[in-house]
């Protein structure tokens, strides 16, 4: 019961962030809503027992990139948004419709490939904090090793494709 | 939480005496840091009210209660108000999760026709397995108050403040995350509570196969990761906006940073929040450098025997322990912050590009550097 | 009873459900909003939601993998943010809007 009453909890308040984020006008309150929505997402991993990612999560999607994004709307002020939404009722009609499909087609996934997995309950199986932690560095450095240095490459391109995006001539930093 | 109604509700209790202890220490260390200025630059700070001057700070709260309430006309009301009641969950969060002093035991007893079993309670707000990823987590949502009241004023100068502060934090968070996990390679845990433990008794360690013990030292982490230990202090500076790097509320540059527009109480509530960020910066790097809550050359379970030897196995010991551990931390804790204080009244102020520089091209390369001594010494010491 | 059992126990169908929903909405935001910032957190949301549905899976089988995997979608996730806000910056700095009209400019 106890165990209902959190899960609840926690879903309903990523789903306020998610939905907050899709209707609010304002980019940075939805922005807001987001970090909210990812906060509640973390808790349902420490929920789930995976307490080192949900720490991971909060350090690098609230702490990291949503600063990045609340930081970019806020140089450019963007308070003075007209249209949050895109154009044409016909199109919007369309737009929700697929992804009413999308969603009915997901469910239908779910109960017919993995139907196995609708009446298992979460049973209480043991916490996975620092036994776990080792056994995943000992998976990550082992058996997917190769795509830990594969991401190490990329985060470096990433690094220095970024700086050199954004360094491009125009604004304040007009070169030559 | 706890079993029955007295453990649930002696919990709750612990963990509001922890918030609560936050927000009390702050009047103190605001009246430490005014007569330690005072004591640095020779004249006497606040002196007048109570001994000491020590109740100057409940007569300004009292001021703060009076003032108007106030708020620009350009400000976004929601932000405006909810950045400085945000500034206080990262740091109390994160405080919580920082172990005052050992376990200490209520032994069984019978009330009200009823057995109460035996209780053990540690003098920590809640114990989270992941300790250091928690507080990690927690002290990352301190960026999100500085940026909704920057950008909630309505006011270039406060704008310009939080980006500042919060481009500084998220610098200098690599070199602290850095330092924390070359501390996590040490001790193999991530738990505050087992760090500790680790640090008992004199300095002994495993080198290359032989047992190495050096007895006029104490088992403190500061001695495996003095590089480290520096670079965590300078980093937390930096993560707490103080002095040398409160470049955010450069008077010169920027009125007064993000809290420009801010006066009154809800000033008083960012003061809460940093001051908080301090305390947590230095209860960590006690917990991580300096043995915690430990004595230096005498464990815990030594101390508890002595007590015990003088007033029997019981509550009365297990407590007087707790207590005893708790005051220890205190203390230093109290010599970190004086270490705080003493740096704002004398060093200067960074310039701005100085300060990325010296975040991104010097304390994150040593960060590096010391992860990578500390990890081949480690693998090297173990190997051979 | 029977329907109130939907709300008292949790399954992990509950954990799928409510990411298929999360992941539904940010599709949404995507289709809707035109914001390219906001696109892009919509995208993220995505992304968070495929992450929830990993992390079930690695309870409900009890395998560490799909937490790694979460790690390595974390990784990109970071990484596509970065490259995405330092187009939107040289972006901003051309159209002095982030808004989903200038993909109308692009020539290709």
């Amino acid at each position: 019961m106890v165990e209902a009453l959190l899960f609840w909890f926690l879903a309903l308040v990523t789903l306020f962030g998610a939905v907050a984020m899709l209707l609010v006008p304002n980019p940075i309150y939805a922005a807001m809503s987001l970090v909210v929505s990812m906060i509640g997402i973390s808790g349902l991993f420490a929920f789930l027992g995976a307490d080192f990612i949900a720490g991971v999560q909060v350090i690098v999607y609230a702490g990291a990139v949503l600063v990045l994004f609340v930081m970019v709307l806020m140089l450019f002020d963007l308070k003075s948004e007209t249209q949050a939404f895109s154009k044409g009722l016909l199109s919007r009609i369309f737009k929700v419709a697929s992804v009413g499909f999308l969603l009915g087609g997901l469910i239908g996934v779910m109960v017919l490939e993995f139907s196995w997995i609708l009446p298992v309950f979460m049973q209480s199986s043991p916490q996975w904090t620092m036994t776990g932690v080792k056994k995943m560095a000992q998976l990550l450095f082992t058996e997917y090793m190769f795509i830990f240095q594969i991401l190490g490459v990329l985060l470096l391109v990433v690094a220095v494709g970024a700086v050199a995006l954004a360094r491009s001539r125009g604004g304040t930093h007009e070169r030559a | 939480m706890g079993a029955d109604f007295l453990e649930v509700s002696l919990n709750a209790l612990k963990l509001i005496f922890f918030f609560l202890m936050m927000v009390q220490m702050v009047p103190l260390l605001v009246w430490l840091e005014r007569r330690g200025a005072g004591f640095i630059q020779d004249r006497l700070g606040p002196n007048r009210v109570g001994p000491f001057g020590l109740t100057q700070l409940l007569a300004d709260a009292v001021k703060f209660l009076m003032k108007e309430e106030f708020i620009p006309q350009k400000a976004v009301k929601f932000l405006f108000y909810g950045a400085p009641i945000f500034a206080l969950i990262p740091a109390s969060l994160a405080l919580c999760a920082i172990p005052f002093g050992p376990k200490f035991e209520i032994p069984a007893f019978s009330f009200w026709g009823r057995h109460w079993g035996p209780y053990e309670f540690i003098l920590q707000g809640y114990e989270v397995g992941v300790g250091i990823v928690f507080i990690l987590a927690a002290a990352s949502l301190a960026v999100y108050s500085i940026l909704m009241a920057g950008w909630g004023s309505g006011n270039k100068y406060s704008l310009l403040g939080a980006i500042r502060a919060s481009s500084q934090i998220i610098s200098y968070e690599l070199a602290l995350g850095l330092t924390i996990v070359a501390v996590v390679l040490i001790y193999g845990t991530f738990s505050l509570n087992e760090m500790v433990t680790l640090q008992r008794g004199p300095l002994s360690f495993e080198f290359f196969g032989k047992m190495v013990t050096i007895d006029f030292l104490p088992n403190w982490g500061i001695f495996y990761q003095p590089i480290g230990a520096f670079l965590f202090l300078a980093a937390s500076f930096a993560e707490s906006n103080r002095l040398p790097f409160d470049l955010p509320e450069g008077e010169a540059e920027l009125v007064a940073g993000f809290h420009t527009e801010y006066g009154g109480f809800k000033m008083n509530l960012f003061f809460i929040g940093e001051y908080g960020h301090m305390i947590v910066a230095s209860a960590l790097l006690i917990t991580f450098y300096f043995g915690g809550y430990e004595l230096p050359f005498l464990t815990s379970q030594e101390l508890l025997a002595i007590y015990q030897e003088a007033f029997g196995v019981g509550l009365t010991s297990s407590l007087l322990n707790a207590l005893t551990h708790f005051a220890v931390f205190m203390f230093k804790i109290f010599i970190v912050l004086w270490i705080f204080i003493h740096v704002r009244w004398t060093l200067p102020r960074f310039r701005y590009d100085q300060l990325m520089e010296l975040g991104w091209k010097t304390m994150l390369p040593w960060a590096l550097g010391n992860l990578l001594l500390t990890a081949l010494i480690y693998v090297a010491s173990k190997t051979y | 009873m029977k329907g109130l059992e939907l709300f008292t126990t949790v399954t992990y169908a509950h954990f799928l459900f409510l990411s298929f929903v999360l992941f539904a909405l940010g599709v949404l935001g995507v289709l809707l909003r035109r914001n390219l910032i906001v696109v892009m957190m919509s995208v993220e949301l995505m992304l968070n939601a495929v992450n929830l549905t990993f992390i079930t899976f690695a309870k409900a089988l009890n395998q560490l993998d799909g937490q790694i995997f979460v790690f390595f979608v974390m990784t990109i996730a970071a990484a596509e943010a970065a490259v995405g806000l330092a187009i939107v910056v040289a972006i901003f700095k051309r159209f002095r809007e982030v808004n989903i009209r200038f993909f109308q400019f692009l020539k290709g």
